[in-house]
């Protein structure tokens, strides 16, 4: 789960099943979208960057492990039709953007340096004198501050619990004063440079969209189909144990006779699936009725036709 | 008025009674039933030929009605063999077709035409009427033992079932009428009936009185047979009646 800050919300936690990507990718083309996608499916996310409607960055992490670029875009087009995710539109400044992209895929200068081990107000300067563009993160287990900077100047702060930028520095000073703190130094190219990369000319989205349409539209007819076997097998093995049953009770009645009408009367009537039709149900029930007149009582007859109307109406719903 | 003997009476009220509840029987039963018992019906209306003569009834001084109460004893056995084999078929493959009144009015079509074909011929004499009377024991034996046959096949198919029990029933019925009816052809067969003796003496011949012993035990089977025919029947529809409600 990537902690990131709002800025100014377009869509928030809109299904991702009713998006259409490469429509959704041609209205934020031309409209000059500067922000982030934010994809959130039950066991993955992915942010999407974009610069001017340039689509800069994309990163899918799926349980620990991180995509990037073409896997990233398939793996949400996938992940779309699995359904069950959400989607938040946020539209950013330019150069916040260009923080967040340093801070999920920018180089990392320094990685997990404890705080009280370096001198801080040295490397501040050393990011000013070297034009920084990037991101300083302060963390402990439970904590995290972000610190943006664009070329050298710090543009805003950002930290657990907040949804957006901040101006004031106190909650970052606060982590950065706990034992065990530690910072993570993250550097990009600046926004402009960031522009020259644009994964929606690298990569063809509407085919990519309409060859994982295709292949989910394959896989979904399969378990339609796997589950209409499934159900009619079950379906099947239903009524023979119903027809089963029936044979018992006209055997108990008729003897055992009474199991080859009922056989003979179904099958002159299309077989067990025939227990599923009110109106041959009917048909069939009179079937035996006259043929079990000719071995056995009206009382018996009658009390035998009774529990089989019953057995048939609690057992063969369609 | 004509006599009428005890076993004669006996077995037209066991007749009488083995019609009604066959009839009755027949009424509220599918097709099946209504063939076999039609035809112990009209095993009835042949005998009652025997109640109307010793009542001297006007009507018989006319032979072709006693012509066509023997064909209504041959049309009987007929209509239950058919009954019978409609009730096998049944118990081989389940099928059950046609209506009931299919089979009245057949019943009704052939007495019309049976009795159509005796009144357009010449008035039947003595040997015509026992030559009717032959053809209808000799069509008896032999259906009798078609029916049994049938019955026993009928009786190993559903001998789980509730009714195979009156299909017992029905074979101690076919062995009585067996013996009720092969007696007299037996009698017939060797000239030893009654009606050949008055053929006889009207001819102005004379029958010999060999083999007393055989004819006078065959008189007995006949008049044993005929009563516990009539008896079985009507106990049988009574049992059937009782299985079946």
């Amino acid at each position: 789960m990537f902690l990131l800050p709002k800025g100014n919300p377009l869509y928030e936690n809109i299904a991702a099943a009713k998006v259409k990507l490469p429509e959704m990718f041609e209205k934020l083309k031309g409209g000059s979208f500067t922000g982030y996608l934010n994809f959130t499916f039950p066991a993955a996310t992915a942010i999407l960057f974009f610069e001017a409607g340039k689509l800069i960055s994309a990163m899918l992490d799926r349980e620990g492990k991180r995509l990037t670029g073409f896997e990233a875009i398939a793996g949400v087009c996938t992940l779309i039709f699995a359904g069950g995710g959400t989607l938040s539109v946020y539209k950013l400044s330019k150069d916040l953007t260009m923080c967040l992209h340093a801070m999920i895929h920018g180089d990392v200068l320094y990685q997990g340096q404890e705080l009280k081990l370096i001198d801080i107000k040295g490397l501040l300067e050393k990011l000013k004198a070297q034009r920084l563009n990037g991101c300083l993160r302060i963390y402990t287990d439970d904590r995290t501050a972000l610190i943006f900077y664009k070329e050298g100047a710090p543009l805003g702060f950002f930290h657990d619990g907040s949804t957006d930028i901040e101006t004031s520095a106190s909650e970052s000073q606060k982590i950065a004063g706990l034992s065990g703190s530690k910072i993570d130094v993250l550097s990009t190219k600046s926004a402009d440079e960031l522009m020259h990369y644009d994964l929606l000319e690298m990569v063809n989205v509407t085919k990519l969209w309409e060859s994982t349409t295709s292949r989910v539209a394959t896989e979904r007819d399969r378990i339609r189909k796997e589950a209409e076997l499934v159900d009619r097998q079950q379906e099947d093995d239903k009524l023979r144990e119903l027809e089963d049953d029936l044979k018992e009770v006209a055997m108990a009645y008729i003897g055992k006779m009474g199991a080859t009408l009922v056989e003979k009367e179904l099958n002159d009537r299309g077989g067990r699936k025939a227990l599923l039709d009110g109106g041959l149900v009917t048909a069939f029930l009179a079937g035996v009725e006259k043929g079990a007149k000719l071995l056995t009582g009206m009382s018996k007859t009658k009390e035998m036709l009774e529990t089989m109307r019953n057995e048939i109406s609690e057992r063969a719903k369609p | 008025m004509a006599e009428i003997s005890t076993v004669d009476l006996v077995q037209i009220l066991f007749w009488f009674l083995a019609g009604c509840i066959s009839f009755y029987f027949s009424i509220g039963n599918a097709r099946v039933w209504t063939s076999i018992s039609m035809g112990f019906f009209l095993i009835f209306l042949s005998q009652l030929y025997v109640i109307e003569k010793a009542l001297d009834m006007p009507w018989t001084a006319y032979t072709q009605l006693e012509a066509i109460h023997y064909i209504i004893g041959t049309l009987s056995i007929m209509v239950m063999t058919h009954g019978f084999q409609e009730y096998y078929i049944f118990s081989r493959t389940l099928e059950i077709g046609g209506s009931k009144q299919a089979v009245y009015f057949t019943i009704l079509g052939l007495l019309a035409g049976s009795s159509a074909f005796v009144f357009l011929n010449p008035e039947p004499q003595y040997t015509v009427l026992r030559n009717i009377r032959m053809i209808e024991n000799t069509t008896w034996v032999f259906l009798c033992l078609v029916n049994l046959d049938m019955v026993r096949k009928i009786y190993v198919q559903i001998r789980d079932s509730l009714i195979a029990k009156g299909f017992i029933a029905f074979g101690i019925v076919f062995i009585a009428l067996f013996l009720w009816k092969g007696s007299e052809l037996y009698l017939q067969v060797y000239n030893w009936d009654n009606d050949w003796k008055i053929i006889m003496q009207n001819l102005g011949g004379v029958v010999t009185d060999q083999y007393m012993g055989r004819r006078d035990f065959s008189i007995l089977v006949h008049d044993i047979a005929g009563m516990l025919a009539g008896f079985s029947v009507g106990g049988t529809f009574i049992y059937l009646v009782r299985l079946l409600r």
